[in-house]
């Protein structure tokens, strides 16, 4: 037994140079993101892109309002599956009921950052909404029922899920035993307390599925209420919200368990049978949402409002055209990625086999232009002309798409990584559908009459929501370094 | 005793979210001036979430509280 601490399962308590790499790099992003919202509180809402409705041709919610509803939305799988897992004794998922647990958790306190970050006063907004809130808005359930009630019902379900495992942690001396000790709470794992463990999660889950269906769907009337703002006001609006967090939600739990068994070299509890089935569900909820947007785009363009047709035609034809067509192709590429599982062996087995490293290389290559038509877009950059702008465009594109087909190959052999890589492909489209939904309403779906307006986030905006990534990540890999991110196991409690 | 403190803590807190819900915060009667958007109680809002929470802290009691046993 050299030290203690290298016993505890998970890789728990151990910290390489590759790991204080990561966490520096984190940390300076963290960094970056305060001092880019220490401009904003101190100079104002001016230092972003944000402006007023008509008047000023602007919109008023942005980047941010976008990635809150992103934020939810990736919450809505974690504590979705713990839930499904629990309900349906869905046994073969139970490795990654801790993780999406902890992504639920992480995921609501990012969404609570993010719309502070979108106030002027954040702290004049929090006791105002406390005091003169009304709880029949959907603004109250969104900013309060959502954050307070739905994380505080995660954190419950977190901490009660932990209660096993850290006893059993706690039974080593360490540093943190102390921490253990005080999450397990005096749990002594005898059968009357797992009986009653059972109950309780069974009880929890049966009240968190309806709580997150209503929040979701809360969200989604946020916007389908809005009877003045074509292209908001849609009956689709909650369930497509609902169906789009499932979607992203699932695909960056499909991202974190794909890192986390090349991480714990955990290829036993992590199996290909839990990618296969989480895949599945993923490619049933992207058919489900593409078949709303399908409905939504032919409802408005055929027989809507003028309004509600000039906004369409803004995503399909206009400003938007490249963030709508390019959340459909990433759609439609996971829907083709998590297909390939299904191809017949003797199929599969024609496919050439070709090195992923080649493709790796053209989706780096990719990232050059794609950056710098973006940095010409936040106004960073200035000396490409438009001719030289949209060159650059097609070019990552086409470089992306190389990438991709070159990739297939190796996805149609490896269901791990397809499902992985689909879930990197749906979280962009999600990121894309939240700004489409946000934005384009304001700048041309004024009933006023108004032109069309614009919006372009600032670097001070940018920056604070790479910030908030990097402070997800860094929380995120904080906790599975001081707690199991799998149930401890048998095998793990011999071990101690 | 474990379960009729965590019943009465859910009943509690439902009645909460009903009664700051229905009661201190809907608006009710004829609108008259800007205010009457506002919340008849001041904080109904937080009592509101104070009941929801309080429905999920059942769970814990229900768990944490020690057996007579082991007292």
């Amino acid at each position: 037994m050299a030290t203690r601490v290298e016993q505890l399962p998970y890789g728990i308590g151990r910290f390489s140079t590759r790991l204080y790499l990561l966490l520096a790099v984190l940390l300076v992003l963290v960094g970056w993101g305060i001092f880019a919202y220490s401009r904003e509180f101190v100079e104002g809402l001016a230092m972003t892109g944000l402006r007023n409705i008509g008047t000023m041709g602007g919109a008023t919610w942005g980047l941010y309002v976008s990635f809150v509803i992103y934020f939810v939305g990736v919450s809505f799988a974690g504590i979705t599956m713990a839930a499904l897992i629990r309900l349906f004794r869905l046994d073969h998922l139970r490795p990654l009921s801790r993780m999406a647990e902890a992504l639920t958790v992480i995921a609501l306190v990012l969404a609570a950052f993010t719309i502070l970050l979108d106030l002027g006063q954040p702290l004049r907004g929090v006791i105002n909404l406390f005091r003169y809130a009304r709880p029949q808005s959907p603004f109250f359930g969104t900013f309060t029922l959502v954050i307070s009630g739905y994380l505080f019902a995660s954190l419950i379900y977190l901490y009660l899920d932990g209660r096993r495992d850290a006893a059993l942690l706690a039974r080593q001396p360490g540093p943190l035993r102390g921490f253990y000790r005080l999450w397990a709470a005096g749990y002594r794992d005898t059968p009357a307390e797992r009986t009653r463990h059972e109950r309780v999660s069974f009880w929890l889950a049966i009240a968190i599925v309806p709580l997150l269906v209503t929040a979701h769907s809360t969200l989604g009337f946020v916007f389908g209420i809005q009877s003045g703002r074509p292209g908001w006001f849609s009956t689709l609006q909650a369930p497509g919200f609902v169906v789009m967090a499932g979607v992203s939600g699932i695909g960056l739990l499909l991202v974190i368990a794909a890192v986390m068994r090349v991480v714990l070299a955990e290829r036993e509890q992590l199996h290909e049978g839990i990618f296969r089935w989480l895949g599945t569900l993923l490619l049933l909820l992207i058919l489900a949402y593409l078949y709303f947007m399908v409905v939504e785009v032919l409802t408005t363009t055929y027989a809507g409002h003028h309004h509600e047709v000039r906004i369409s035609l803004s995503l399909l034809t206009g400003q938007f055209a490249w963030l709508f067509w390019g959340a459909v192709a990433a759609l439609v590429l996971a829907v083709i990625v998590l297909l390939l599982p299904y191809l017949p062996p003797g199929l599969r087995a024609r496919v050439p086999a070709t090195r992923p490293r080649w493709a790796l290389v053209f989706g780096a290559a990719a990232l050059v232009p794609a950056s710098l038509v973006a940095l010409q877009g936040l106004n960073l950059l200035t000396v490409l002309s438009a001719g030289a702008r949209s060159l650059l465009a097609w070019l990552a594109v086409a470089l992306a798409l190389l990438c991709f087909l070159l990739l297939l190959p190796h996805l149609s052999r490896n269901v791990v990584a397809a499902a992985a890589t689909a879930g990197i492909l749906v979280n962009v489209a999600a990121i894309g559908k939240r700004l489409l939904i946000v934005v384009p309403s304001q700048t041309h779906g004024t009933l006023l009459p108004y032109g069309d307006g614009t919006y372009t986030p600032t670097w001070v905006e940018v920056s604070i929501v790479i910030g908030l990534f990097a402070l997800g990540t860094l929380l995120y890999t904080l906790f599975f370094k001081v707690f199991p991110i799998m149930e401890v196991h048998a095998a793990e409690e011999g071990a101690q | 005793m474990r379960a009729t403190l965590a019943i009465l803590m859910v009943i509690v807190g439902f009645a909460l979210q009903a009664v700051s819900y229905f009661f201190l915060a809907a608006p009710w009667g004829i609108p008259s001036s800007p205010v009457y958007s506002n919340p008849r109680v001041p904080f109904a809002p937080a009592l509101f979430i104070l009941g929801v929470m309080l429905v999920f802290l059942a769970a814990v009691v229900y768990e944490l509280l020690p057996d007579r046993q082991a007292q």
